[in-house]
């Protein structure tokens, strides 16, 4: 048994295949780099909020991580396509060679594939860190979240109800989300959160809008016939609109 | 409990040894059923949603009051008298006595017809509807699920006593064997229930 | 047993076991589900509750469990079962007949014991399921083509999203280990037939009986869930819900004998010297796949169980009035889903595994390597479901432990394509499509697998969830990857299965078509799901268009395709070139047996000295 990195010749890197095979790695590498995360930030909804700002970050991050491993996968694709090739009824000549094993190509691979993944593990539980602690915020603003075939309604910490969402800016803001008939999926797209609506249960999420404007609420949780139209908006207004308008509201629902 | 045939013919251990580890296999999933019903009991009755596990008085009806698991365990202890019966069949079959091997699979055999008949009366005279909330719910699932194990215990110990009755264990026991591991587990399911209705 | 038998049963005229087929199942499991229809409506109580629909779920659910019964009567499933009951087992005779000798095409419609029958009519049903499933996937394609569709009724597309999801999902569970599985898998261990060969038939024909109540659903409201059939949404779902749960339960009957049947075959059926490493790397991939499916199936059974209770009994297991939980049904459900992604995928990889080395002329690269993939997935797989409910609520604190797991999963897939790309590495390439497919699914699965990452990370996942993106993700795993290596274990088994070769150049033209238009359709959607389109909707925002128009006519070049593959099937099939006995040189043992393949495959039992993997020159 010949060692795939390690063949008879000492300096087996000198091969005019795996000098091949290194120069189409750099460049698959970046290409998958640059290529993978061009994509996903070109498609990706503008951020409204810290957390899908570093939504997108995660995805930079991440696809920059999977970029080598992919690069040298497609590489080595690439090195045997374009070596010689047999087309024809009957089987080629034997490979010149019968390596079935390299203890050290297995060994580096499985340790690099761990290491990425503990990276990529660290890194989410970072995240994950930071939006659980959102949700704890005392001073955000505590707003109910109601799903219902088909449509979303919200109550304010003043009393007032309406069926789009107003928020400030710049202000967290945690919501205590349920749902009075089948399980529905709370997501505000432009603020990277989601959160499912379940009947019989009250669940958490927390955001913070980052920016003025208007932005979409969706179902993400097949709720039955109009779940495509359980849809609202969101108008994320300064802080002195935000309270004109919940005073407003809440008399107009007679609580003010 | 199918039975190999082949022109070719194998030999009785082989054919034996495979079957029984087909029929470990499919108690393998058997047992993956159970333990997901026990799963089901104890996530709902720690949830306990709306606090409707075992809801209190209303208008219409009274508090729903769980079952004594006295029944349970009864069933159980059936099934596992049967267990014994068993094998003692196939320790005469073992021992060349036709007669004990007769005797213990038809007791058996009586064992899980006595089982399917208390386990039924359990069902049917049950104080409750099916919507008296969740320990109910779960209530008829085990009994009735008890019920069905009960049921192909039945066949399979009727069979096995017919096929001791016919003399067909005479040269080989690796069936009576396999049945052997079925009851266990017939046993094991049913202390399963039991247990879990224990803790309403 | 057999030898027991003192005189053959005697038969005058035709015995019970030569009449029946697939008329007298389809007979008797027609008018089963008939009369207890009829009975049903005339002496089942009105409902005194105020829920509505209990009586129509009690009737059709006994309607459809009488059809199931019926069926599987009439076609002879009961017959082993009672002459066991009876002490009167078969005899050899009567076994031989079972198993379709010097029947011809009839045995095709009978309980036919022989792994072959089997393997070809698992062959046939998985292709209509495609051919069913795909028209449907056009269908909801062309509906998402414009963004306000809507040529189809809401009701109706919600429907069709649910039954192809679920007969999707079950064509490609037994997309491999059906056909292949049944077929080549016993040969290539060196056996006469499986373990069970009874049990074989039945595996089978449950299918076809668990297919007739998906259909009789679509008559009675559909299925309008999507295939996850979430509750508490199930239970409010029209009748046709009943028919998915029957489905359902049948379905996991069949896959759990099917495991324990192909498990049992391989653990002691392998031919004498075919020690576990020299076992071919393909027969690890069905064993684990089988022996994953068969304690996660059961868990899915009992879910739909508790649906049905909950439908026609007014239990509350799911029903949060009355104190059920509809995270008890996410957590159900998952446990069987996510092993079941690797029920379809293993195989699928370990097919292509199997053919590599045949077609670089070098040996498997690291062979434990893949063994050893194999079984992290399969281990890992049972411990990660719950990533499927990072948004769901249930346990906001367990949401770390199961990122850690899931994305511990990518360590054994990266194994895989380790052996795979070291397989390739220095072969003299012989270009073919199964070679092909190599690079496909290298590409396709990378891509599944790298945009698993983004998913299984909790807060990446707060914002992918339930969008299109997911949706594109499972399709590049389990068609780019999946169906890629099922496609190229038909071209490459076709000539031991039909005895005639594949034709080359449909092959190789719907190769082409499939992996371009599959590239563009999930590319194009997982920029809309980036852009935050929701997964199973039948209308979308304007600013969507384009992607989905892009994915539409992704999918209807994968149709061509697809079609032009069904083309080269039934054309190669019916005249293509007579296959020699070993066309591709390869070393297992299923090509060593003769075209056509004798009733019992191996007059004298072979013997295995080595791995099947000696290909390549300088033996050392």
């Amino acid at each position: 048994m010949t060692d795939l990195m390690n063949s008879k010749k000492p300096q087996w890197w000198k091969s005019p295949d795996v000098k091949k095979t290194a120069i189409l790695w750099a460049v698959c590498t970046a290409l998958v780099g640059y290529v993978g995360t061009e994509f996903h930030v070109r498609s990706i909804v503008e951020p409204a909020s810290e957390t899908m700002s570093g939504v997108i970050d995660l995805m930079r991050i991440f696809t920059w991580a999977a970029a080598p491993v992919a690069g040298l996968v497609f590489a080595m694709c690439l090195t045997v396509l374009t070596s010689k090739r047999h087309y024809g009824d009957n089987p080629p000549a034997e490979a010149d060679h019968q390596i079935s094993n390299s203890p050290r190509a297995n060994a580096v691979w499985i340790v690099v594939s761990a290491l990425l993944c503990l990276f990529a593990l660290i890194t989410g539980l970072i995240v994950l860190q930071k939006d659980s602690e959102a949700v704890l915020e005392s001073t955000a603003i505590q707003m109910n979240v109601t799903g219902s075939q088909w449509v979303w309604s919200f109550d304010y910490p003043n009393g007032a109800r309406s069926e789009d969402l107003y928020l400030p800016v710049d202000k967290p803001v945690v919501f205590h989300i349920t749902s009075v008939d089948v399980k529905h999926s709370f997501w505000i797209v432009q603020m990277g959160i989601k959160m499912d609506a379940n009947p019989g249960a009250i669940t958490e999420a927390a955001v913070t809008p980052n920016k003025i404007g208007v932005f979409d609420v969706r179902c993400a949780e097949l709720c039955g016939l109009l779940h495509a139209y359980m849809q609202t908006k969101v108008h994320v207004v300064s802080q002195s609109d935000y309270d004109k308008w919940v005073t407003e509201h809440a008399a107009l629902e007679g609580r003010a | 409990m199918s039975v190999e045939t082949h022109v070719h013919h194998e030999d009785p251990d082989v054919v034996g040894s495979r079957n029984r580890l087909g029929v470990i296999l499919l108690l393998v999933a058997d047992v993956a059923f159970a333990l997901s019903m026990v799963f089901v009991y104890f996530y709902l009755r720690g949830q306990n949603v709306n606090d409707m596990w075992l809801p209190a008085a209303t208008e219409e009806r009274g508090a729903i009051v769980p079952l004594s698991s006295g029944p349970a365990w009864t069933v159980t202890a059936i099934a596992a008298f049967g267990l014994l019966s068993h094998l003692y069949a196939l320790k005469g079959g073992r021992e060349k006595n036709q007669t004990q091997l007769k005797l213990g699979s038809l007791v058996a055999m009586v064992a899980s017809v006595v089982a399917l008949v208390m386990q039924f009366n359990t069902i049917a005279n049950a104080p409750f509807t099916f919507s008296d909330g969740a320990y109910v719910s779960c209530f008829y699932l085990f009994t009735i699920m008890n019920f069905v194990h009960l049921a192909l215990t039945l066949f399979i110990s009727l069979g096995n006593w017919n096929r001791a009755r016919l003399g067909l264990y005479a040269s080989n026991l690796w069936m009576v064997d396999i049945v052997r591991i079925w009851w266990i587990w017939m046993v094991v399911s049913s202390l399963l229930g039991a247990f879990s209705l224990s803790y309403p | 047993m057999t030898t027991l038998m003192s005189k053959p049963v005697s038969a005058p005229g035709k015995s019970i076991i030569e009449r029946l087929n697939i008329v007298t199942a389809l007979v008797l499991g027609a008018v089963s589900a008939f009369v207890v229809w009829r009975l049903a409506l005339q002496f089942l109580p009105g409902d005194t509750e105020v829920r509505l629909f209990t009586r129509e779920d009690k009737i059709t659910l006994l309607s459809m469990i009488a059809w199931f019964v019926g069926f599987m009567t009439g076609i002879g499933a009961l017959v082993g079962p009672f002459r066991w009951l009876m002490g009167k087992d078969l005899s050899h005779d009567e076994n031989m007949f079972l198993a379709g000798k010097d029947m011809g095409i009839n045995r095709y419609f009978r309980y036919t014991t022989d792994h072959k029958v089997v393997g070809i009519q698992y062959l046939i049903i998985t292709m209509v399921i495609f051919g069913i499933g795909g028209i449907l996937a056009m269908l909801i394609r062309t509906n998402l083509g414009t963004p306000e569709g809507g040529w189809i009724h809401p009701q109706a597309y919600n429907s069709i999203v649910g039954t192809h999801g679920i007969i999707m999902i079950v064509g490609t569970i037994i997309m491999v280990t059906g056909p292949f599985g049944n077929f080549i898998m016993p040969i290539m261990i060196g056996a006469r037939d499986m373990a069970f060969p009874r049990l074989n038939a039945l595996s089978f024909w449950l299918i076809v009986a668990a297919a007739v109540p998906l259909i009789w659903a679509q008559f009675i409201g559909g299925i309008s869930t999507g295939w996850s059939a979430y509750n508490p949404l199930a239970g409010q779902a029209p009748l046709g819900m009943n028919g998915y749960i029957m489905f359902i339960c049948i379905f996991a009957i069949s896959t759990m004998v099917a495991g324990a049947n192909i498990t049992t075959t391989i653990v002691r059926m392998r031919a004498k010297g075919m020690t576990w490493n020299r076992t071919p790397i393909f027969i690890y991939g069905i064993m684990a796949s089988v022996a994953l499916a068969l304690p996660a199936f059961p868990v899915f059974f009992l879910s739909q169980v508790m649906s049905g209770m909950d439908r026609a009994l007014d239990t509350s297991f799911y029903n949060t009035a009355g104190g059920g939980s509809g995270w008890l049904y996410e957590n159900l459900f998952w446990i069987m889903g996510h092993p079941e992604v690797y029920v379809i995928l293993i195989p699928a990889v370990a097919a292509l595994m199997e053919m590599a080395p045949v077609f670089t002329r070098r040996p498997l690269f690291s062979f434990n390597v893949a063994v050893m993939g194999i079984a992290g997935i399969s281990g890992l797989s049972v411990l990660v479901w719950a990533h499927h409910m990072y948004i769901s609520g249930w346990a906001p604190l367990l949401n770390a432990p199961f990122m850690l797991t899931t994305e511990l999963i990518s360590i054994p897939t990266g194994m895989l394509f380790l052996v795979l790309v070291g397989t390739l590495w220095r072969g003299r390439l012989w270009m073919t499509m199964p070679t092909l497919s190599i690079f496909a699914l290298l590409w396709n699965f990378m891509i599944g697998g790298v945009t698993g990452i983004y998913l299984s990370d909790v807060p990446a996942d707060a914002f992918l969830h339930g969008s299109m993106y997911v949706t594109a993700h499972f399709h590049y795993t389990l068609m780019g990857a999946g169906l890629t290596g099922a496609l190229a274990a038909l071209v490459y088994w076709f000539p031991k299965m039909t005895g005639r070769m594949f034709d080359k150049k449909l092959s190789w033209i719907s190769f082409w078509l499939v992996q371009i238009g599959f590239n563009v359709t999930f590319l194009g959607m997982f920029t809309v799901g980036l852009a935050g389109q929701p997964r199973r909707v039948e209308s979308y925002a304007s600013t969507f268009n384009t992607g989905n128009m892009i994915t539409t006519i992704g999918a209807y070049v994968i149709m061509v395709g697809m079609l032009v593959l069904l083309h080269g099937v039934i054309s190669s099939w019916r005249s293509g070139e007579k296959a020699p006995m070993n066309p591709w040189q390869a070393k297992t043992l299923e090509w060593t047996v003769a075209n056509p393949i004798p009733l019992e495959n191996f007059d004298v039992l072979p013997t295995v000295t080595s791995d099947a993997y000696g290909y390549g020159k300088a033996q050392s």
